[in-house]
């Protein structure tokens, strides 16, 4: 672990600063050609930040000079660690002779991986279509259970978030990505989560397949019991419905198992993978399904349903490769359990201390997540958090909530530094509350705040402020020279 | 990495645990081979016998196979860049993104990226719908634009009856018919959507006078003119894109994986900053956590500049011109067997008459030395699509292999 975790103090000290000057270009240029709305959002939480010096659970804010440890990585996709030395070498070894290969053809890394992914997927998943991306995934992966079964209903949970192409946005079980795209798959319906009788009497004979994650992450942090996919794994069977889990969030070590559902021995019928597949390097994701008549039936009847074209190529199964080696032979999954725990009891502890901030702390492994009493702290807290060298997200899902899903190399000193930037946050956050907390109970107030334009006026207000008082006395400056 | 591949083994892994229909599938096309070294426009197997890759896993590889820069690129950028965090700002997108907005030029300003094809045209459809406000997607008929949900509910696809109802309020308009666009292209319809060249439609190409025409109703109608170049586009049909043609600049352009040359998965949605309103308004609706990765724009930045330099898309023309010329000569002494050609740049198409003789046409040009494949929407076609990098011996030689293969 030591060699993907070894922070680069030396090169972090020798690299050249950014100028605010250079910084605003960017910022100009991002703004111009890919989007003004999104460097307003991220400046009003003190998250316009760059990434330098990528290394391991932290990187660089060239501007500060600050070491940021890396909270949210990407969703779960940097869980080996960044620019880890085992995954560099596989694909500049792959890209001495390589490319990216044709979709149409086979090769041996190709085989090698799906051979590779059907050892350590559960039970009898021991197919693979490999697939450009999360969304890519799903979408195979529901079109695979319509097209097997015959039906016509897919049952997904309420606040699920499963991507954003078109058959896994219509799987998204929360308004905010939907609704400015209706109408969609019009046979998608939503029950509440971890609720089982609510299922029992959503799934019918029409029913092609039920859709969940093992952990819902965007909606912010909620696991599912095991009772409950022992449960639908159980009214899938007697109804004929192909049973989905979504593990492109929680797989690969991110809860402690190498997949989620490990921790309930349900076997799924499909499983969709991506993220830390590809190690945060290069591209990759995959369904992997149970070697069973109905589900192979199909592919046979129609074995151009989902082409991947530019999942599964050869580049990317050498990273994939390294990455579930890696995983395996450094333990990463004990440790992900170890590091999990140790956080969250610091953080259920932060709790008693902060009942009028934290409503509760919810996780598995490293994917833990804090809900505040309010919405409007979850952008607070990002803020605070930022200026504590902590790179941690709210969901556009679940703004009360925040996400911890730090590489799963992170050793013990790295927890301690995230529980300390956090104990931080709180206490500076605290600072602002007796403002905000009164003003929450004036009827109106409380909406106001937790409308995320109006954050993003405010903390961008807020923002300017603050920069004209850094220019008036040169802080920036300073800190620039050191 | 050397050649020690015992091809058994890989076929039987293969057959284990991948798709269980693609090793008959390449089997009926020849294509039972294991793919091993690459290189400019060959391919070769694990056996050492070279193809040339007329097939460009479907429009990927217009620099050639293992493009040197692009290698060197990767292998330099993947030390000091990787995939970043996708909400964040980065530089890479930035310069990227105005590269391509050079690139492109005209009022094609802003870009979402992608990983692949279908994820481009699913934001094209949500960008639209967000935009106006409106639901209705009509499609031009004979298109493929991928497997993603929106893509495939707007395809031209025989297996669309197999996964329950789709999108609602997708429309499709006969090709080449203005009469019918007009019935149809309203003020509730929030695109018109359609690939320009139909590269899989035996390289039906859009005629000038249709694609004005479209354009004239959609800024009537205030409708979005969305234009799906993943296979036409970044050279293959002989100019940067095929809509230089006609001159009609879409509102929405899409083009494909050949941004990454094939050392990379990156494509990309490139729109107006009118249209870029919306999504000003609504930042992070569409989350990609691949698209647009950093290491992915340094690549994509490096392919650009070999386009832009070595202007690629003359030497599609020309040899296009050549290899269609050839084909057609072919025709005139086998008309049996190539029933019509067609073909824009090096995006060329076979019509063989049936799907079983196309099939057969692979398998033969396979034993001949080529890889080539059938069109996705015509299947009685063959399409050949090799790097735009080919020289006149290349021509010649692929010539030879298509006359090996029909006689």
């Amino acid at each position: 672990m030591s060699a993907a975790n070894k922070t680069n103090l030396a090169s972090a000290e020798a690299s050249v600063r950014m100028s605010l000057q250079e910084k605003a270009a960017i910022d100009k240029m991002f703004s111009l050609y890919i989007n003004k709305g999104q460097v307003n959002y991220l400046k009003a939480g003190h998250l316009d930040v760059l990434e330098h010096d990528r290394n391991g659970i932290r990187f660089q804010d060239p501007v500060s000079g600050k070491m940021m440890i890396d909270c949210f990585s990407s969703a779960g996709s940097f869980n080996v660690g960044r620019q880890n030395p085992v995954m560099l070498r596989a694909l500049s070894e792959a890209a001495d002779s390589l490319d990216m290969g044709s979709f149409n053809l086979t090769s041996r890394y190709k085989t090698a991986l799906a051979k590779e992914l059907a050892a350590i997927a559960p039970g009898d998943m021991n197919r693979v279509l490999f697939a450009a991306g999360g969304g890519d995934a799903i979408d195979c992966a529901i079109k695979l259970a319509l097209g097997a079964t015959g039906r016509e209903e897919i049952i997904s949970t309420i606040k699920a978030y499963h991507g954003h192409t078109g058959f896994a946005l219509s799987a998204n079980g929360k308004e905010h990505y939907r609704k400015y795209f209706e109408p969609l798959m019009p046979s998608f319906s939503f029950v509440p989560f971890n609720d089982l009788d609510a299922m029992k009497k959503a799934v019918t004979n029409n029913t092609a397949a039920v859709i969940l994650e093992p952990v819902q992450g965007e909606a912010g942090i909620f696991v599912a019991t095991d009772a409950y996919l022992k449960g639908l794994r159980e009214i899938c069977n007697e109804k004929g419905a192909l049973l989905i889990l979504d593990e492109i969030q929680t797989g690969f070590g991110r809860t402690g198992k190498m997949f989620a559902a490990e921790h309930s021995g349900v076997v799924a019928d499909i499983m969709t993978i991506g993220k830390s597949l590809s190690g945060g390097l290069f591209p990759n994701a995959a369904v992997i399904y149970r070697d069973v008549d109905i589900l192979n039936g199909y592919i046979r009847k129609n074995p151009g349903f989902h082409t991947p074209y530019v999942g599964g190529s050869d580049l990317a199964c050498c990273v994939s490769l390294s990455v579930i080696e890696y995983i395996q032979k450094e333990n990463l999954c004990a440790n992900s359990r170890l590091m999990g725990e140790k956080l969250k009891q610091a953080l259920l502890e932060l709790k008693k201390e902060n009942e009028k901030i934290i409503r509760e702390v919810r996780g598995i492994g490293l994917m833990i997540g804090i809900e505040y009493i309010h919405e409007f702290m979850g952008p607070m807290m990002t803020d605070a958090l930022a200026q504590n060298g902590v790179f941690a997200v709210y969901s556009g899902n679940a703004p009360q909530v925040m996400r911890f899903m730090l590489p799963i190399v992170a050793s013990e000193k790295d927890v301690d530094d995230v529980i300390l930037a956090v104990r931080n946050s709180v206490k500076s956050m605290k600072t602002l509350l007796p403002l905000a907390l009164p003003a929450a109970k004036i009827p109106g107030v409380l909406k106001l705040l937790n409308n995320e334009a109006v954050q993003t006026v405010v903390f961008n207000w807020i923002r300017s402020a603050e920069d004209l008082y850094n220019k008036i006395f040169k802080k920036n400056g300073e800190r620039h020279n050191e | 990495m050397n050649s020690n591949v015992n091809a058994n083994d890989v076929f039987s892994d293969l057959n284990r645990y991948c798709n269980p229909a693609q090793m008959d599938a390449m089997k009926t096309r020849g294509h039972d081979i294991i793919e091993d070294k690459r290189e400019g426009a060959f391919l070769f197997d694990c056996n050492g016998n070279r193809y040339i890759d007329c097939t460009s896993s479907s429009s990927i590889y217009n620099l050639g196979r293992r493009q040197p820069e692009l290698v060197a690129e990767l292998k330099k950028a993947m030390y000091e860049t990787d995939q970043g965090n996708f909400p964040l700002i980065s530089s890479e997108k930035a310069l990227l993104a105005k590269k391509i907005a050079g690139f492109v030029g005209g009022s094609l300003a802003c870009s979402m990226f992608s990983v692949v094809r279908g994820e481009s045209m699913d934001f094209a459809c949500k960008l639209a719908r967000g935009y106006t406000g409106r639901k209705e997607l009509c499609a031009v008929s004979g298109s493929w634009f991928g497997h993603t949900g929106f893509s495939m509910s707007l395809a031209q696809r025989k297996d669309k009856n197999d996964f329950g109802p789709l999108i609602p309020e997708c429309v499709t308009i006969p090709f080449g018919d203005l009469d019918a666009a007009e019935k149809t292209i309203s003020s509730r319809t929030a695109a018109v959507m359609l690939e320009p060249l139909q590269v899989e439609n035996h390289c039906r190409a859009a005629t000038d006078e249709y694609l004005w025409g479209l354009k004239r109703l959609c800024t009537k109608k205030g409708a979005l003119l969305v234009f799906d170049e993943t296979q036409s586009g970044l050279g293959r049909c002989g100019k940067k894109f095929f809509y230089e043609y006609s001159g009609v600049e879409p509102d929405v352009l899409i083009i494909g994986e050949a941004l990454g040359g094939g050392m990379f998965p990156i494509a990309a949605t490139i729109f107006t900053a009118r249209a870029n309103k919306f999504m000003n308004a609504h930042p992070l609706i569409h989350l990609s956590t691949f698209g647009g990765s950093d290491l992915g724009c340094r690549v994509g930045i490096k392919a650009l500049e070999i386009y832009v330099r070595t202007r690629l898309w003359e030497n599609a023309a020309a040899m296009g011109a050549t290899l269609l010329d050839g084909i057609r000569n072919l025709q005139k002494k086998y008309p049996g067997k190539i029933i019509s050609v067609n073909g824009c740049g090096l995006a060329i198409s076979i019509d063989t008459g049936s799907a079983d003789n196309a099939t057969e046409l692979c398998k033969k040009a396979a034993a001949a030395g080529i890889i080539v494949a059938v069109g996705e929407v015509a299947d009685t076609t063959v399409i050949i699509r090799p790097a735009l990098i080919i020289d006149k011996n290349n021509v010649t030689e692929i010539l030879e292999a298509i006359a090996a293969a029909v006689q």
